[in-house]
């Protein structure tokens, strides 16, 4: 995702190299693993043992086995949101259907219900990605949401039994005092797949990864081996929720969620690359093994608790890091690249210090000026028919949301208060849509999100105190830490080649652990009387931030659209190296973009503390999802490249007037999860690709 | 290998770790119990509250020569806090005290460590498997009281609007199970709105701007919330209400809430609206954050050969508008004869959990709980 990484895979030409270089990030993740287990058992209390390790086989088992269909679905160049979904959901069934009284329970029947509920939730995947050919981070997502329901209304609360017998088989020795027998299911999920990647089907799906339409175009059924992939992956995801059952003995509905993001710094630590076509699922149980062990060594060496996300954040960078540490590395090509500037500085012949005189060919001034003034412009709807086309499904369903609430509910089309709400609490996403939406647009994706909005507002909150004066040196204190924290982001991922999504998790691990040790975990302070009423306040009627939001609509529209800066994002999203080769300085562009992200969470922290009237930890946590969400929604691609502001903000209207319909109703939470997520999946229902791609 | 070469490398890496770690000698180990906390996750303010003061209690006089106490963070994840526990036990815990994620999913690992002898101590949530101790308080006595006090507020009779918790978790449905068991006895008290809270004042405050879209607050008589009365208050005052319209809300205890509870007019000091008295009529209950620094007592008693019962049930805190009284200083002398708020000087945090007095604690006050540092 950076620009050196596609040149790095064009330097490796020769057959031996390129085979090392394709399994070097399992090597490296394995190695990594190894020094660890080391360091675990260097200061440990005592030499590893084998019940040392049947715990840690135990312990990383769920994780590996869900992250290793994690690993497929991202080969074959997707993303798949609603694995921890599944997780619950297998718990949940299996922990309500067995029975208490029986003890004896079919391990290989119950083991089959929980892969055949992970297959059914991949087919259902399956069929929105590949047959209808819809995003597949929208649709995971919707996914989840409704999974997050069902799951409720199979279980309300942790309860449930899951049979003994499940435990002692999944948790028991395969050799007594040698194999534990997690690390045989491991391998054994592993060796079918070595079998897979053998197959036909095992080349089509890095075939379809690494470039969709090559692979089109020499036969391979790219609709099928999208399903497939989708149901194998549910499988994988199935095994491991009957495993984390089998662990816990019973079923808890939430068991699951917070697996997903770990999932996918094991698939990243593992060495596969996201976006396709590389890499591979051995490295990814090293991946996930090394986050497991972690919590190991926090113990052994006793890292205080307001540390350990900090202490988590740093190992899972360097493990990247070091992952990455060869001679066709990023950083190497950059300390390179550097060598090779200072050189030309020296010698004289760096392009700035050559005397700027025009170089134009004398032909070309006044042949393109001539041109426009004959010709009629097009059409608006037809010079922006693409814009139009992706972002108006999202305008029509904020319509019909907007329908319904003023039938079901009343009170919403005439009354000005509904409208002011909607853009008082959109305002929080709009602003977030930004962001998350440039970064999107070149291939990117930042979650350091939620801790920037958290520690912006706890150190806004503590600074302002109550205190309006302390405003002027108070934001762009926190706006200055943010560019800081952005401009981090940005050199990781560009000059280090670290995966933005890796860059950034680690970032945010390492946000939350300062704002803890700044605010040593209560903070302090309060916004000022200024900000309170920026946020809740009224100038006839309306509350002010409406008026900024108006105001920030037209800045996004002008700064993605009509700048130079929002062209060469367009740029490195549609093609990184196209990009760079037509003079884009990639570089300084992606850094502005992370910064630009940054900016625009800590102003989503200000606004929360104004809007809340304090800061507290983890108030950015409910908003990283949801960023994503809305700008896809609006009609942008994940994987970079297309994508209107405009459309972005009919996806964060449509969403929130959504949830204020939903809020509005005394449904319960359940069944306000399962509509929202088939509201999600039907309003992008249009914005499916309908070409042949 | 021998003990003393394990301790100097661990000395050399905390060395590396920059101050982060606190390596304690062989001799002093082996005379202290070696006691773990599992926290769950230390981003909100109860957790790290009651973090707060379990550390207190253990840095306590009484205790500071009996106990090594170390502290670890699970975050949101089960899975990860069954390793933690199971990595506790190998290192050769003596107890855990554990925020259990889930009071389910740790049964085995729970199980497992009990049968090595080791004790297991959980507040606030509860662990289901058998050999744990359990301390929290009764959530559906929780649930129950806050409803019959809000029926009981509006003569039986009214719309109103409830802010659960974390949906999927044992207490948020005990508790609201409980509260609409009394609602639903009482046929003219009407839930016009349900939203999801998350036990958080900024998710009340977004969940009740949604309500309010297509409502205004005359159309409402009385709240029912897990947590967010504070932040319904602020917004009936910006919504222009006067303190005297101000609804009826049971609900959490959060210290701002109690400031609120004062008569209005009332001198404190370092108030600011809306963190100052309004006279807000309001039943005010928390699950109390001294729970954890209870465990590690018991705990402490428990190894010392002690009987402790398996389970502890607090009682429940409750505060109402009648029986609010501000603190002078916070000191657990002062709370025994009967305060209940902290000045805003004091507690600059309106979302802190005023709810720390326990009988049994008298190691730990107002200063554990904001910064961990014991009573004398």
């Amino acid at each position: 995702m950076s620009s050196a990484q596609a040149s790095t895979r064009m330097q490796r030409t020769s057959g031996l190299r390129r085979a090392l270089g394709a399994n070097s990030g399992t090597i490296i993740a394995a190695v990594v693993f190894a020094v660890l287990l080391m360091v675990v058992d260097w200061v440990g209390a005592g030499p590893l043992t084998y019940f040392d390790i049947s715990f840690l086989s135990s312990g990383g088992a769920t994780s590996a086995i869900a992250a290793i269909g994690q690993t497929i679905v991202i080969i074959s160049g997707g993303f798949d949101l609603s694995a921890g979904a599944v997780i619950s959901l297998v718990n949940v069934v299996l922990a309500s259907n067995m029975d208490p009284m029986s003890m004896q329970a079919s391990t290989a029947l119950w083991t089959a219900v929980g892969i055949g509920v992970g297959m059914a939730v991949g087919a259902f995947n399956g069929f929105f990605i590949a047959f209808l050919r819809m995003q597949p981070i929208v649709v995971t997502l919707s996914t989840m949401f409704i999974l997050q329901g069902v799951t409720l209304l199979v279980m309300d609360k942790p309860g449930g039994f899951v049979s003994p017998d499940l435990g002692a088989f999944y948790l028991g020795d395969a050799i007594p005092g040698w194999l534990p027998m997690p690390v045989v299911v491991i391998c054994a999920v592993l060796l079918l797949w070595m079998w897979l990647k053998g197959t036909r089907f095992g080349t089509a799906l890095y075939a379809v990864g690494s470039d969709t339409d090559s692979a089109a175009a020499v036969g391979v059924n790219v609709v099928l081996v999208r399903f497939m992939v989708y149901i194998i992956a549910g499988g994988c995801y199935g095994l491991a929720g009957v495993f984390i059952s089998a662990q816990t003995g019973s079923g808890d509905p939430l068991v699951g969620n917070p697996l997903l993001l770990s999932m996918f710094a094991a698939v990243v630590v593992g060495g596969t690359r996201l976006g396709g076509g590389q890499g591979g699922p051995v490295g990814t149980v090293f991946g996930a093994f090394i986050l497991m062990i972690v919590v190991n060594i926090l113990l052994v060496l006793n890292v205080s608790a307001y540390y350990s996300t900090i202490a988590e954040g740093t190992i899972l960078f360097l493990a990247v890091l070091a992952g990455s540490m060869s001679h066709g590395s990023v950083l190497a090509i950059q300390l390179r690249a550097a060598r090779a500037r200072f050189a030309a500085y020296r010698a004289g012949t760096l392009p700035s210090q050559i005397d700027r005189v025009d170089r134009r060919l004398a032909t070309t001034s006044g042949a393109r000026r001539s041109e426009p003034s004959n010709a009629t412009r097009p059409a608006f709807h037809i010079r922006h028919a693409e814009t139009l086309r992706f972002a108006l499904p999202a305008f029509v369903c904020l319509i019909l949301v907007i329908a319904v609430t003023q039938l079901w509910l009343g009170r919403a089309v005439l009354n000005p208060g509904y409208w002011n709400s909607l853009l008082v609490l959109s305002s929080f996403l709009a602003v977030l849509a930004l962001g998350q939406g440039t970064v999107i647009l070149t291939g990117g994706l930042d979650l350091s999100v939620p801790w920037i909005i958290g520690i912006s507002g706890i150190v806004l909150a503590g600074m302002v105190n109550g205190s309006d004066a302390a405003l002027v040196y108070a934001l762009p204190t926190v706006l200055a830490m943010a560019c800081v924290v952005g401009f981090a982001n940005g050199v990781g991922i560009v000059y280090l080649g670290i995966s933005p999504i890796v860059m950034t998790l680690a970032m945010n691990g390492i946000l939350q652990g300062f704002a803890l040790l700044y605010s040593q975990g209560t903070p302090a302070g309060f916004s000022s009387p200024m900000l309170r009423w920026f946020m809740t306040g009224r100038i006839a009627g309306m509350t002010p931030v409406v008026l900024f939001i108006i105001g920030f609509v037209i800045f996004a529209v002008l700064l993605l659209g009509r700048t130079a800066f929002g062209r060469r994002v367009y740029g490195i999203g549609n093609g990184l190296r196209a990009a760079q080769l037509s003079g884009i300085a990639v570089e300084k562009t992606l850094i502005l973009v992370y910064i630009l992200s940054a900016l625009c969470a800590a102003v989503v922290g200000i606004m929360l503390t104004g809007f809340s009237g304090q800061a507290s930890l983890g108030m950015g946590d409910d908003y990283l999802l949801p960023s994503i969400a809305v700008v896809v929604v609006g009609g942008a691609l994940i994987t970079g490249g297309r994508g209107h502001y405009i459309g972005m903000l009919g996806g964060v209207l449509l969403l929130t007037s959504l949830q204020m319909l939903l809020a509005g109703t005394t449904l319960p939470y359940a069944t306000r999860a399962i509509l929202y997520g088939l509201v999600v999946l039907g309003a992008v229902m249009a914005l499916r690709e309908r070409n042949t791609r | 290998m021998a003990f003393g070469s394990k301790a100097l490398r661990l000395a050399l890496l905390a060395g590396m770790a920059a101050g982060s770690l606190c390596a304690s000698t062989a001799a002093q180990a082996a005379e202290k119990y070696k006691i773990y906390l599992s926290m769950s996750f230390i981003g909100n303010d109860w957790q790290a509250e009651a973090a707060n003061m379990v550390k207190a209690m253990a840095a306590h006089k009484s205790m500071a020569d009996k106990v090594d106490l170390q502290v670890q963070v699970a975050g949101p994840n089960a899975q990860r806090q069954i390793q933690q526990i199971n990595a506790m036990v190998q290192a050769g815990a003596q107890a855990i005290v554990i925020f259990p994620i889930s009071p389910t999913a740790l049964n085995q690992v729970v199980k497992n460590a009990c049968d090595k002898g080791v004790k297991v101590f959980a507040y606030d949530a509860e662990i289901t498997e058998p050999c744990a101790y359990n301390i929290h308080i009764d959530q559906e006595e929780a649930g129950r009281v806050t409803a019959e006090w809000l029926v009981d507020k509006l003569g039986g009779k009214g719309e109103i609007i409830a802010i659960t918790g974390v949906p999927g978790t044992s207490v948020d449905d005990q508790r609201t199970k409980a509260a609409k068991e009394v609602f639903a006895k009482h046929p003219d008290i009407k839930i016009v709105g349900e939203a999801v809270g998350m036990w958080s004042q900024a998710v009340a405050r977004t969940e009740l701007s949604k309500i309010l879209a297509t409502r205004t607050w005359d159309d409402i008589d009385g709240l029912w919330m897990q947590v967010g009365c504070f932040t319904a208050n602020a917004m009936q005052l910006e919504a222009g209400k006067t303190p005297a319209d101000l609804l009826p809300c049971a609900g959490e205890g959060a210290n701002g809430g109690r400031i609120q509870m004062l008569p209005e007019g009332t001198e404190v000091e370092g108030a600011s609206s809306p963190y100052a008295p309004l006279g807000a009529p309001r039943i005010s209950y928390a699950s109390p954050p001294y729970s954890g620094a209870l465990a590690l007592k018991l705990a402490v008693e428990a190894l010392e050969g002690k009987d402790v019962p398996k389970l502890t049930v607090l009682p429940l805190p409750v505060v109402t508008s009648e029986t609010v009284k501000l603190c002078e200083e916070g000191t657990w002398d002062e709370m025994k004869a009967g305060c209940n708020a902290f000045k805003p000087a004091l507690v600059s945090n309106p979302g802190w959990f005023a709810s720390i007095f326990s009988d049994q604690t008298p190691e730990v006050g107002l200063n554990a709980a904001l910064v961990g540092q014991p009573e004398d």
